[in-house]
């Protein structure tokens, strides 16, 4: 059988089996976008609402992504694309990467595979792929659910902007992923993929949404994945493209140390 | 050493962190023969099995497969290599089914009659969901991966664990078959019956160091053996208190017991000067030589 039918196999495989976790983020997302576009009619010009977020600090306001909230835009950043959206993409890449890598490995279920006449590093590789494959579907999942409830509920937004902010949202998934994946390259420990993947997801979110309340660290927000997906407020204005390189190349790269690093270590046995 | 050698391994060490696993293994597996190593869990026989598959990465020494290092061309290596794992873990939602083409599918084809033969002769049913098979019922489907694969060498670590008797008999006629097509078996176990009855050469890991290696006969050779000689008379119990290896020495009548660690001729030689009426031999087996070996260096 041909090189391709076994790539195939070692991409599809790990895609096939997070199907479970797949469908539970599919259906968690759906449900929060068109749940949340549902309430828009209600919030849509109300002048009421601006006014009383004006009496918020203007730091909760900055964090949470609530200034002109009664605009299309205003609404779907800080309903939907500021954190929840995004912090889901995140915690849904390490989820995959970690399921694909670590935890398998940990479980010993690597074991017979890497038995086969195939390159550690191509197992490695294929199973990145797999986590991009679901991260590309959810956001297709997204865009379809936003676009939908969109015209379900008469909020008007360029669909180029929101096309743009969900692939922003996914890339920064794809990052916190790849970040997983040179984790779990280097070791077999689920415990510690999810918790550095994660930990520092929120890290970054806090690092973005907490450092421009003080003029100190202001700055510094830039050190964040968050700011460089989100800063430029892509529901409004069009992202640069610097953001999604920002977000892809350091993905790609964290993604290949691991399976660099893979390469080199002693697989972890049941 | 020879050119032909299926598996060669050379002064093998590996550490876990500051624990030594392997001690300096040295051992040469020869193409079309079926190798037991021997040794309790915990010897470190998994340990030398994943570093020969390149699982695990040698701390130092050298290991040669089929002619090829196993890290720089582990892909064509592999291709001629069937491994079933000690400590099995199956992908659970799968069926056999799936699982045996996904295989296939990595190794390239797969001969339907095969399968479904040896699928009858293990008594499994590929239909049925991983997780929901026994232990044993799942070393049989990794059994039927391997002998499905044409490998030219078997590595099987702990194949018999949780197969039933028949299941376990099948096994070794399997074992002997891809023998007589050339295929070489690296057995790994801690039941000695059955490395006895399938192996042509035994290695005993102890701690990390093989602490014997020789053919089954050669390692009965070293069991002890019960004796019981009943003489026409008083035995000759000074002459026989001479014999090199005969231990617990008694003597009661004209019956004369003791237990033969070593070769039998000096004591036949004895024996062959006085009038013997009868004479009882226990045949060693494995399983003697084996804790012999272990009694011998713990």
């Amino acid at each position: 059988m041909s090189l391709a039918a076994r790539s195939v196999e070692l991409v599809v495989g790990p895609f096939r089996s997070s199907w479970r976790a797949g469908l539970g983020w599919t259906i968690a997302f759906v449900l929060l976008v068109v749940s949340t576009v549902a309430f828009w009619p209600a919030f849509k010009g109300s002048t009421a609402l601006n006014e009383a977020f004006k009496t918020l600090p203007q730091g909760m306001i900055q964090a949470f992504g609530l200034q002109d909230f009664a605009s299309p835009a205003g609404y779907l950043r800080g309903g939907l694309y500021e954190l929840i959206v995004p912090l889901m993409f995140a915690a849904a890449g390490v989820m995959f990467a970690n399921s694909a890598t670590a935890a398998e490995e940990d479980a010993g279920r690597l074991e017979l595979f890497l038995a086969q006449p195939v390159t550690r590093q191509s197992v490695l590789l294929a199973r990145s792929l797999a986590v991009l494959g679901w991260l590309v579907l959810l956001a297709i999942v997204v865009l379809a659910a936003q676009l939908a409830s969109d015209a379900a509920f008469d909020l008007e937004i360029a669909y180029a902007r929101v096309l743009s902010t969900i692939i922003l949202c996914a890339l920064l998934g794809c990052l916190y992923a790849g970040l997983a994946i040179a984790v779990a390259g280097a070791f077999a420990q689920p415990g510690l993929v999810l918790s550095v993947g994660l930990g520092l997801a929120l890290v970054g979110y806090l690092v973005a949404a907490l450092f421009p309340l003080s003029d100190v660290l202001t700055s510094w927000r830039q050190v964040s994945p968050w700011d460089w997906a989100l800063g430029g407020d892509p529901l409004v204005t069009a992202a640069e493209p610097w953001r999604y390189a920002a977000l892809a190349v350091p993905a790609l790269v964290l993604a290949l140390l691991g399976i660099v690093a893979f390469g080199r270590r002693d697989i972890r046995s049941a | 050493m020879t050119a032909s050698a299926a598996i060669r391994v050379e002064a093998l060490v590996k550490d876990y962190g500051r624990f030594r696993a392997l001690h300096g293994i040295d051992l040469e597996v020869s193409r079309g023969e079926v190798f037991g190593f021997l040794g309790p869990n915990g010897a470190g026989k998994t340990t030398t099995i994943r570093c020969i598959l390149d699982l695990l990465r040698p701390t130092a020494g050298r290991i040669e497969v089929l002619g090829l290092d196993p890290r720089r061309d582990g892909v064509p290596l592999r291709r001629r290599v069937a491994y079933v794992p000690g400590e099995l873990r199956l992908p659970e939602r799968q069926t056999g089914h799936q699982l045996v083409a996904a295989v296939a599918r990595l190794r390239g084809g797969l001969d339907p009659t095969r399968q479904t033969e040896l699928a009858r002769r293990l008594d499994l049913d590929l239909g049925r969901r991983l997780r929901d098979l026994s232990s044993g019922n799942r070393r049989k489907v990794a059994l039927l991966l391997a002998f499905m694969s044409n490998a030219e060498l078997l590595i099987l670590d702990e194949p018999t664990n949780g197969l039933d008797p028949l299941i376990q008999h099948e096994f070794l006629r399997l074992v002997r078959e891809v023998r007589e097509a050339g295929t070489t078996t690296f057995l790994s176990s801690h039941v000695l019956s059955e490395v006895q009855r399938a192996a042509d050469r035994v290695a005993v890991l102890r701690a990390g160091t093989i602490v014997a290696l020789g053919t089954v006969e050669e390692l009965r050779g070293r069991a002890r053996q019960r004796v019981d000689v009943w003489f026409n008379g008083s035995p000759p119990a000074a002459e026989l208190g001479r014999v090199p290896g005969l231990e617990h020495q008694l003597v009661e009548g004209r019956r004369f017991a003791a237990v033969l660690a070593g070769p039998i001729r000096p004591l036949l030689e004895v024996l062959a000067r006085h009038d013997v009426v009868s004479m009882l031999v226990e045949e060693p087996d494995l399983e003697d030589a084996f804790l012999d070996i272990y009694g011998s260096v713990s």
